[in-house]
């Protein structure tokens, strides 16, 4: 016996939706503060250290525009793709592949290298195409794949990201290696850095940049014949195809914009933040962005606001971690739980429980009947 | 040609790493094996591979059986994959998405699990681990037997699963009306074969082995958990599923080409030959790549992979 009831109509009403996904967010919220127990914290008090140094201070704001900016060109890549149809899981790599490939840059125009001393404004324009070259002809690979002879770009894409995190070993304890232990290669020039945008705070120019992509992809996708395209494409191939879309090449454009806005989340990391490239410098930005694509119901303004909330939560379990001896590990905890409960409640908006019922009033009826 | 004993001896260890560091990988994608092949795709079974390690860890740290371990291992894979067949096959949300948000759902419970676990503890532990297991006789062949028969228990065990898994997917009732399940659920459900139980019973067999995958590396290849541990093996015995073409024999020796080529690196970075290691480490991905490109022909994956089901 089935606990669960087809309804008759879909609760798809957007009250019905956003109730779902306030209890979904509340239920992980609640879920989490029982984390907190074992570890002797107020789950109140910890939330409000959370949201306090996210968004209210201005040093954990700055913090949280640092993070939410290759989360959000990343989301940006993951609406693109996977509204063309396109299910790749590539973004990990690409973003490697676009941190790698303005490295190159930016080490080739320190002292010595082939583009020495060329001044900041022509290096940025010059390392933001080396970036979205590098990754749109790195996810372009996965698309000819798919688009020309049928590929599964799932299972291909998730392997391109290892074969990317082992290209960039082999760079940084290679070819591009700076002398000392650690492999890395030496620190760009302070003129090749990204600006920083606020006083007393680390938040740089990457979210302008991120910004300005959201931007742009909204105006493709929403406003164009090509973006009209892309996203036919993706609801039905077939149809498209019938009705003179090439299916093939659109996915094939959607794979090499994907790529490259993964690539500039990576261009972003390094030029911002590290200001250098090393092993291990990712930590799954590549896979967390898709998360926050799916949350922000794969529209460009839902990826910003999502990335941004989701950079504020990482931000302040960093803090809470600090403050309180609590395991940021919580926070992951939560943010994925908010996820399955939000993908769980669709079921309940086309099924309802049917919990067994009681039979002895029934009974009762009967026999008085 | 005459091998001088040191080439020899290079040899002999590379082979014998080869099929000890194949092991793991092996048991968890002979176990997703069944997973795809009744069209689920678990990306899920990463961090099941993580939350089995340390499931397997601190059950041997406190009972002291690396045996308690496994059983342990197992039960959190059981746990898991009661838990990612409801996403899949009732809630059928994208099978990618679940998946992905399950390994960093795992990421955070095991970090935190393992910290309360060790609050208190100084010092990483190292707990009570397989030992190498030699057969009688074989192990004594020269360069034979510290190939093949100087292996620890879990090892013999996953090359038995081996010949289980190809036997129970080709030869029994079940393996049939599961394959059924992947090619065409609705033919299956019209022949009377409840697909819902058949998926969510392939999802869990690819977690329990998934967990004692984990286990294994644990108690058979390391002995101490860190939460980096399970470092894109899940992903790796996914790779080896396709690679192997959905068959246990295919998946064993994908298992062992990716098995070589983690051995031939560890190997040659002693040796200081100046091959990046690295190159080695990403032929197989790029073996895998080429064979799912769709330039050689398709791949035959099952029709209704990673399609939910839903019966009219």
């Amino acid at each position: 016996m089935s606990l669960l009831e087809r309804r008759i109509k879909p609760a798809d009403s957007p009250r019905a939706i956003a109730i779902a996904t306030i209890l979904s967010v509340l239920a992980a919220l609640i879920i989490g503060g029982l984390l907190f127990l074992p570890y002797g914290a107020n789950p109140f008090s910890a939330y409000a250290a959370l949201f306090n140094e996210a968004f209210l201070s201005w040093r954990g704001f700055g913090f949280t525009l640092v993070k939410a900016a290759p989360l959000i060109l990343v989301g940006l890549g993951t609406v693109v793709a996977w509204r063309t149809g396109f299910g790749y899981l590539g973004f990990e790599g690409c973003l490697l592949i676009g941190a790698a490939a303005s490295t190159i840059v930016a080490l080739s125009a320190a002292e010595g290298g082939a583009l020495a001393g060329i001044p900041s404004f022509v290096f940025l324009p010059l390392a933001t195409l080396a970036a979205l070259l590098a990754g749109g002809l790195w996810a372009g690979i996965i698309g000819l794949f798919k688009g020309r002879f049928g590929g599964n770009e799932v299972i291909t894409s998730l392997m391109m990201n290892y074969v990317a995190i082992l290209l960039v070993q082999y760079l940084v304890s290679g070819p591009l290696r700076a002398s000392g232990g650690l492999p890395q290669t030496p620190r760009f020039e302070r003129e090749y850095w990204l600006p920083l945008l606020l006083d007393g705070s680390r938040a740089h120019a990457g979210i302008l940049i991120s910004l300005l992509a959201a931007a742009i992809v909204w105006v493709v996708l929403m406003r164009s014949r090509l973006g009209f395209e892309m996203i036919v494409t993706g609801l039905n191939p077939k149809a498209a195809k019938f009705g003179g879309i090439e299916v093939g090449r659109r996915q094939m454009m959607a794979a090499c914009l994907a790529g490259g806005l993964a690539a500039l989340a990576g261009m972003v990391e390094v030029l911002g933040v590290h200001h250098r490239l090393m092993d291990g410098m990712s930590e799954g930005t590549g896979f967390i962005g898709i998360v926050a694509a799916l949350l922000g119901k794969l529209h460009p303004l839902g990826v910003v606001i999502v990335s941004l909330l989701y950079a504020g939560m990482t931000v302040g379990a960093d803090a809470m971690q600090r403050q309180a001896g609590l395991p940021g590990s919580i926070v992951f905890m939560i943010q994925s739980m908010i996820l399955l409960f939000i993908l769980t409640s669709d079921l309940f908006r086309y099924y309802r429980l049917r919990l067994p019922r009681r039979r002895t009033p029934l009974k009762e009826t009967r026999h008085g009947a | 040609m005459e091998l001088d004993f040191q080439t020899t001896a290079v040899l002999t260890g590379w082979l014998a790493a080869t099929i000890r560091l194949a092991g793991p990988l092996l048991l968890a994608a002979l176990g997703e094996l069944f997973a795809e092949r009744s069209g689920v795709l678990n990306i899920g079974i990463e961090g099941v591979m993580l939350l089995g390690a340390l499931a397997a860890y601190l059950a041997t740290w406190v009972f002291g059986s690396p045996w308690i371990g496994v059983l342990a291992g197992m039960a959190s894979g059981l746990a898991s994959g009661l838990f990612l067949g409801f996403m899949y096959v009732t809630v059928q949300a994208s099978h990618v998405v679940v998946g992905i948000i399950f390994n960093i759902f795992a990421l955070g419970l095991a970090s935190y699990v393992y910290r309360l676990a060790l609050s208190g503890v100084s010092g990483v532990q190292t707990v009570t681990m397989f030992t190498a297991a030699k057969v009688p006789y074989l192990s004594d062949i020269p360069i034979l037997g510290q190939v093949l028969f100087s292996h620890t228990l879990p090892l013999y065990l996953t090359v038995l699963m081996v010949f289980v898994a190809a036997f129970t997917l080709y030869r029994t009732a079940f393996g049939l009306n599961l394959r059924a399940v992947g090619e065409n659920p609705r033919a299956a459900d019209t022949a009377g074969i409840n697909v819902t139980r058949y998926r969510y019973g392939a999802v869990i067999i690819s977690t329990v082995a998934s967990g004692a995958a984990g286990a294994y590396l644990v108690l058979a290849n390391v002995g101490q958990f860190r939460e980096t541990i399970i470092s894109g093996q899940g992903f790796i015995a996914l790779a080896i599923v396709i690679f192997g073409r959905w068959n246990p024999w295919l998946a064993a020796l994908a298992a062992l080409v990716f098995g070589a080529a983690d051995a031939l690196q560890l190997t040659l970075q002693l040796m200081n030959t100046g091959v990046p290691p690295q190159l080695l480490l990403a032929l197989p991905y790029l073996l895998t790549i080429i064979a799912m490109s769709g330039l050689i022909g398709k791949a035959n994956q099952p029709d209704a992979f990673m399609q939910p089901y839903r019966k009219e």
